[in-house]
């Protein structure tokens, strides 16, 4: 029951990072109001290269696994980034007034919205976002590491019969009808 | 899709499935909770910080627009209409996973079924991004409801499927090291 196990880490680490910078981004990390898509999508494509590197038929399990481990790796990066990218209170506020006096409706709590945005920037509220970020991450890469396994793992070989094995070489014989 | 995997499960997987159902169920459950919860927590004098945390929490799965999701105690929800009817759906694919699925196999959706139940959310999120219609809340719950009905029969396989194989590889181990010290 030995069975050799796929090199996980490798397709994680760059597609996690890639998933988690894309997630932390501005105007990209929209794409995630779709289900998540960066997080759900990058497993899927993690597994995906995890499936061409190895020639092991994949499990459900080892889709999960990729998935969690993509998942997490993007969640540090995607915190790593949002340090980079601190949302500035002050313009965001400068923007929402021009948007109001084009007459665009904005929505009635913003101000608290923006006060609830600036009392999440302190190193406590990091760490503990980078937790609840991990596990959410973390779960929905399991979900898409599945998911890429049913998508893109190699289907087990079929029933054929395997050919005979070669025969072994021949010892040389050395009797009267060998003709060298 | 792929063949039932059962190399884990000498006895076969229904013990297993039955408790990764079971604790995912129970996760569901406080995961809803916590969703609909957030707004009466934060609308508390006591309880706002325990709200405000469960907004944070979500935060990073979920635009949260104020517009965009159904509102609870004059505020709204901790994730969007679309994101609640993919948790929703979860919750009622969960509801009929030992309907259709049972216990005993491990079978992943065919990509047919997953490109089926995908579909009416893509093609309603990528309509809304690209400014070709925007529809409303209903709309984007159940388009996110017949996806998450989908979910559970991912996970509980895939998380059933993983359980199995480090038990086996752990007695593997175990009986390795019992025939290294004999």
């Amino acid at each position: 029951m030995n069975q050799a196990r796929p090199e996980y880490l490798r397709p994680a680490l760059i597609v996690g990072a890639a998933a988690g910078i894309l997630s932390g981004l501005p105007v990209l990390s929209l794409v995630n109001c779709l289900c998540c898509l960066w997080i759900l999508g990058g497993a899927a494509f993690a597994v995906k290269l995890l499936s061409q590197a190895t020639p092991i038929v994949l499990k459900p399990s080892d889709g999960a696994l990729e998935g969690a481990l993509t998942g997490v790796i993007a969640a540090v990066s995607h915190t790593i980034v949002s340090l980079a990218f601190p949302p500035n209170i002050e313009s965001a506020r400068r923007v929402l007034e021009w948007l109001s006096s084009m007459g665009i409706e904005q929505p009635a709590n913003i101000d608290g919205l923006l006060e609830g945005t600036s009392r999440f920037m302190s190193p406590t509220w990091m760490i503990i976002g980078l937790f609840f970020t991990a596990v959410m991450f973390a779960l929905i890469g399991v979900l898409g590491g599945i998911i890429g396994v049913s998508l893109f793992g190699k289907k087990p070989a079929s029933a054929v019969p395997a050919a005979p094995p070669e025969a072994p070489p021949q010892p040389p014989s050395s009797g009267p009808g060998d003709a060298s | 899709m792929n063949p039932p995997e059962n190399g884990g499960f000498p006895g076969g997987p229904a013990r297993t499935v039955r408790r990764v159902y079971f604790w995912t169920a129970a996760g569901t459950i406080v995961w809803l909770a916590a969703i609909v919860s957030a707004p009466w927590l934060a609308a508390g004098r006591a309880t706002a910080r325990v709200g405000t945390l469960l907004y944070a929490a979500f935060a990073p799965v979920c635009h949260q627009i104020p517009e965009r999701c159904f509102q609870f105690h004059g505020r709204p929800l901790a994730v969007c209409g679309r994101c609640l009817g993919i948790y929703a759906g979860f919750a009622l694919g969960l509801a009929l996973y030992p309907l259709v699925r049972g216990f005993s196999t491990l079978r992943l959706p065919t990509a047919r079924v997953f490109i089926l139940t995908v579909l009416p959310m893509a093609v309603d999120g990528a309509a809304g991004v690209l400014g070709l219609w925007d529809s409303p809340i209903g709309v984007r719950f159940a388009t996110g409801a017949v996806w998450g009905v989908l979910l559970p029969f991912y996970f509980v396989t895939g998380a059933a499927d993983l359980l199995g194989t480090r038990r086996a590889r752990r007695e593997a181990r175990a009986l390795e090291n019992r025939a290294g010290t004999t």
